[in-house]
């Protein structure tokens, strides 16, 4: 049985795990003189980021594996591709692609 | 107008750009906090890895591989695979930020995550009054909302049941969107294109998240090197803005003047 004491453990190591990519970057490119090159580069980071995540939500189990986990989340997620163009609101993205998914999940 | 109402739409005009995302964040991280809650969190534990881990997909890893009694240190080091993307987050956000502070930067880096990155990345890169400043407000409203969240949902604990494929989807919804505000030509869909498609193939192969960070780092460069080589040709249809780029353009600028109405 795991205490609190575990959980404070692993949250507090959890933690620096965490940091540790998010700080050491920024202070090592904001502080040295960075070749214009790799601004250009890291100008296409986001596209290829997030949609790297989307497809590992779509396409990839909890497992490493290959599956299509619903229609349902395929359908809707072309949907947020079309809403997001559509209305740049972040707001109204979420909830049609929550409305989406709920609706698709039940039918399909 | 006096001095304290310009502040005061200081914080509140940043609230209003960080609200859709502190919304989004109620549904993940109420699913968050039952999660947790179910695999052993009390609620101050639920709150303090809320604030200090500060990441969705960690939560929710931490949630499920304690579940499965996964030990302390696979735990951690499945953590770093999946964190380390967050290198690529604050190494593309530096250009940005560097003319603050050294110890501005660590407290920046410490409440930065996916989400208000994606936000904060679109107002620098679109809107010259935005500062390092107005950035870590983004970050701490929306830790506020997601800790709360956490926690409330460490509470109702069982109360509710949630499906949690459809919760997790909030958080494609926001990637989805944030993917499509980054889209400037031809070009950045062909690099979206690709990233996808090598994400998947390497998160497969490697059996790691260890694979996106890759896939994000060869499209990325695969972009970049294809845009060097384009450049001198004026018509490059791959760089040709799109529609829906124009109209981001005129959205920013209504937006703009929408903020700034009462000077």
């Amino acid at each position: 049985m795991r205490t609190n004491g575990d959980y404070l453990l692993l949250i507090i190591l959890a933690a620096i795990v965490a940091f540790i990519p998010r700080v050491v970057p920024l202070l090592y490119f904001t502080k040295r003189k960075i070749p214009a090159w790799f601004d250009e580069w890291m100008k296409y980071i986001p596209v290829a980021l997030f949609t790297a995540l989307i497809a590992k939500d779509v396409f990839v189990t909890s497992t490493y594996t290959f599956n299509v986990n619903s229609a349902a989340e395929v359908i809707s997620t072309l949907l947020v591709f079309l809403i997001a163009a559509r209305t740049k609101s972040m707001g109204i993205t979420v909830i049609a692609g929550l409305i989406s998914i709920l609706i698709f999940s039940y039918v399909l | 107008m006096n001095e304290v109402d310009e502040e005061n739409q200081g914080w509140l005009a940043v609230f209003k750009i960080a609200l859709p995302l502190c919304l989004s964040y109620i549904p993940i991280g109420l699913a968050c906090g039952i999660l947790l809650h179910s695999s052993g969190f009390n609620i101050l534990l639920t709150g303090l890895v809320s604030i200090l881990v500060f990441s969705g997909g960690a939560q929710f890893l931490i949630a499920s591989m304690l579940a499965i009694h996964a030990p302390l240190l696979q735990v951690l080091l499945m953590l770093l695979f999946l964190e380390l993307r967050y290198a690529l987050l604050s190494a593309s956000l530096s250009p940005f930020m560097k003319k603050e502070s050294l110890g501005f930067l660590v407290y920046f880096a410490s409440s930065m995550n996916d989400e208000n990155y994606a936000i904060n990345y679109l107002k620098f890169a679109t809107d010259k009054n935005w500062n390092g400043h107005k950035a870590v407000m983004v970050n701490h409203y929306s830790m506020l909302f997601w800790t709360v969240s956490n926690m409330i949902g460490s509470t109702i604990g069982n109360l509710i049941h949630f499906d949690v494929n459809i919760v997790n989807f909030t958080l494609t919804a926001l990637f989805g969107y944030m993917m499509v505000m980054q889209v400037k030509n031809w070009l950045s869909i062909g690099v979206a294109a690709l990233s996808g498609m090598l994400s998947v193939w390497l998160m497969i192969v490697l059996k790691s998240t260890m694979g996106l960070v890759i896939a994000t780092l060869i499209a990325s460069f695969v972009g970049f090197l294809i845009e060097h080589s384009l450049e001198g040709h004026k018509h490059a249809f791959l760089l040709r803005g799109l529609h829906l780029h124009r109209r981001k353009g005129q959205f920013t600028d209504v937006k703009e003047t929408s903020d700034n109405h009462e000077d």
